[in-house]
């Protein structure tokens, strides 16, 4: 029977191989008297062990490639730099003089003193390298223990080809390993922040983290397979989902191979056309990805999450420092900001959104429930003005559905410019206004929005769940999901031309903009710009690099009068042939 | 004795690379340097120390060098901050 775990996926890629579990020898520090005249002898063997760990990272250091990136190295570099500190050094040998106590016990109260410093940190990056702390103390720490025997992970033959499973690992345990030829691994700890992680992103060697008791479930020798980016690991598969996994790696290294060679393409049709290829955001880690691909900016920044997290309405000091950094990492590049999408699945306590709606979706939502109540996203408002003084920023209402409630948010804008203004913070007085175009009655009078709004951006999670009258999570009429449905096509279509007419620009940000088999049906519809989740960029840069426009504009057009499902295929099989 | 104001810039803060980088550049010279944020002064030849500063990006931290090579240890530490430790954010 299989059996099957999920964890944190970290380091793309799939690997399959037989489990190797990772025992460390877990002894229970105790504290140990220690006669006077024995004290010297004790200081000794601490000076001794913190001079092996100190051979063992050096040794590691000396044999990295010399063609790696430059980050592995460093990180090395930075643990013999903590290890060579007086604080690692010298302050255990105080501890075991004054104390008089084992060196075992001096270790772990100074590792203790100074990791409780770190998990006190304000900084959340900064405190999540108390891991780094950890693991040089406990470099020296199994030194100690050991006795000058061989270390935990060696680089013998043990490891190669095998899916390591371990409480945690250092980066020197990682870099041990990939030499020794590990296939992947799984850590009981560690987030997607830790050394370890991003390391192992760097070595290309498949890896999932936080997935807690791994190694109860697992056993030494099974056959493993894990996904790395999706965080799935399956223990004692049957062939079948062997085979199924063999050539699910073989195509993810095809095509990672082939993709990363698009970084620095240029985001053109084959026929010359420039397409804008912008990234959806959420949180602020999105943005290194975005940097490596060459996102022309961001098309769609989400910031519920800022409500979210503390289930309350944020001050305009929190909105302001968020969105300050990310338009700082952007380095120029443009950021859409979607003002506050609250009600139907996401709802804080301190919003009273009313009594519990039947349909949600329906319900007090997005820009209405900003309207009801402006404290929401007054705020918001200010912060978003006051940061586009630092870089390019505009501004997407969500939800809007009639024209007069368009007005009142560039009203509520204005006002709040106006405020703004007298009391003399700068901003962006020409900040780009835009609206979501999510709503079925919107996208018909697109035109109409269009006259009033900077930019227009198609939502079409929402746009095809209202058309079709379905709700997404509800099984029982999910197969009526279809973005091809031509209702929902004659749509998208009437935004774009809308923009045509108006000489705005019109952005796709939904789901559909980053599914590879319909950006042609939307070039050959007039879609110019695509908003996307960051991982999918390369993949339709790499579709559009392969398409003529002039090839696709009217097999597009015989989708928006294609009523049978079968036929629907044939089209889309032929137009991405 | 030099005193000298100037903001952390660098998306992470001190971070642990960032602090190895800076504490690699103290120690080639000879002058005592210290970095001080909110009443908190610590030497900056010392990683452990620089690190649990916790100094995040937009504090405002205070160096003091002093020695025979002040004027260029000065130099070199504000050049490395000023330049985002050499990162990108």
């Amino acid at each position: 029977m299989a059996l099957m775990l999920n964890g944190m996926g970290v380091s793309r890629g799939i690997a399959l191989g037989p489990v190797y579990i990772l025992h460390r020898n877990q002894h229970e520090i105790v504290e140990q008297k220690i006669d006077k005249k024995n004290i010297a002898k004790e200081v000794k063997r601490f000076k001794s062990a913190h001079s092996t760990a100190k051979k063992q990272l050096q040794k590691i250091r000396s044999d990295i490639p010399a063609e790696s990136p430059d980050d592995i190295s460093t990180f090395i570099e930075t643990h013999l730099l903590m290890l060579d500190d007086a604080m690692m050094s010298a302050s255990p040998i105080e501890i075991i003089k004054q104390n008089q106590c084992n060196a075992e016990w001096a270790l772990k109260l100074q590792r203790d003193a100074i990791v409780k410093v770190f998990e006190s940190m304000d900084d959340p990056y900064i405190a999540t390298r108390k891991d780094d702390v950890k693991h040089v103390f406990n470099h020296i720490m199994e030194a100690l223990i050991s006795r000058g025997k061989t270390r935990a992970v060696d680089a013998s033959e043990k490891w190669k080809d095998r899916i390591v499973i371990a409480d945690d690992l250092t980066p020197a345990d990682t870099m041990i390993m990939q030499h020794a030829g590990v296939a992947g691994f799984v850590t009981e700890m560690g987030g997607p922040l830790s050394h370890t992680a991003i390391l192992a992103r760097s070595l290309n060697i498949p890896a999932i983290v936080g997935l807690n008791d791994a190694r109860q479930y697992l056993k030494r020798g099974e056959s493993l397979v894990i996904d790395g980016e999706s965080g799935l690991v399956l223990a004692e598969a049957d062939e079948l989902l062997i085979d199924h996994f063999h050539k699910r790696q073989r195509e993810l290294r095809r095509k990672t191979k082939e993709l990363g060679k698009l970084n620095d393409a240029k985001s053109r049709a084959k026929s010359g056309e420039k397409i804008t290829l912008l990234a959806n955001i959420e949180v602020e880690d999105d943005l290194k990805r975005l940097r490596k691909i060459n996102a022309s900016g961001v098309g769609l920044y989400r910031t519920e999450f800022l409500y979210l997290r503390e289930n309350r309405v944020p001050d305009e000091e929190e909105h302001y420092k968020t969105y300050v950094r990310v338009i700082r990492a952007l380095r120029g590049a443009p950021l859409t900001i979607r003002t506050v999408d609250l009600g139907a699945d996401k709802e804080i306590d301190t919003v009273n959104a009313g009594p519990l709606a039947h349909n949600p979706a329906m319900g007090l939502r997005g820009i209405r429930l900003c309207l009801h109540d402006p404290s929401i996203i007054v705020p918001q408002l200010r912060a978003i003005l006051r940061a586009s003084a630092k870089g390019p920023i505009k501004i997407m209402f969500p939800m809007l559905t009639t024209i007069s409630e368009l007005l009142q948010a560039k009203h509520l804008l204005e006002t709040t410019k106006e405020s703004m203004r007298a009391k003399g913070f700068k901003f962006d007085e020409k900040i780009p206004v835009g609206g979501m175009i999510e709503v079925p009655a919107a996208a018909i009078s697109a035109s109409h929005f269009a006259e009033h709004l900077d930019f227009l951006s198609i939502g079409t999670n929402d746009l095809i769940q209202y058309t079709l009258a379905i709700d997404r999570i509800d099984d029982q009429v999910n197969y009526l999901y279809d973005p091809l449905n031509p209702a929902v096509l004659t749509l998208i279509k009437m935004v774009i031309d809308a923009g045509i007419r108006h000489k705005i620009p019109v952005t796709m940000c939904g789901e559909m903009a980053g599914n590879p088999n319909y950006t042609r049906v939307l070039l050959g519809l007039g879609l110019r710009e695509f908003s996307m989740p960051p991982n999918s960029i390369l993949e339709i840069k790499s579709v559009l690099r392969q398409t003529r426009l002039s090839n696709v504009r009217r097999p597009a057009l015989g989708f928006l009068h294609c009523t049978e499902k079968d036929k629907q295929a044939t089209l889309l099989a032929k137009i991405n042939s | 004795m030099l005193e000298s104001e100037i903001e952390i810039t660098n998306k992470l803060g001190l971070h642990a690379r960032a602090a190895a980088k800076l504490v690699k550049i103290c120690s080639a010279f000879t002058s005592s340097i210290e970095i001080e944020k909110q009443d908190q002064r610590v030497n900056a030849k010392s990683i452990m120390s620089v690190m649990m500063l916790a100094a995040s990006r937009g504090n405002v931290v205070k160096l003091y060098v002093e020695g025979d090579d002040q004027q260029s240890a000065m130099a070199a530490v504000t050049d490395l901050i000023s330049n985002k430790f050499g990162e990108d954010e």
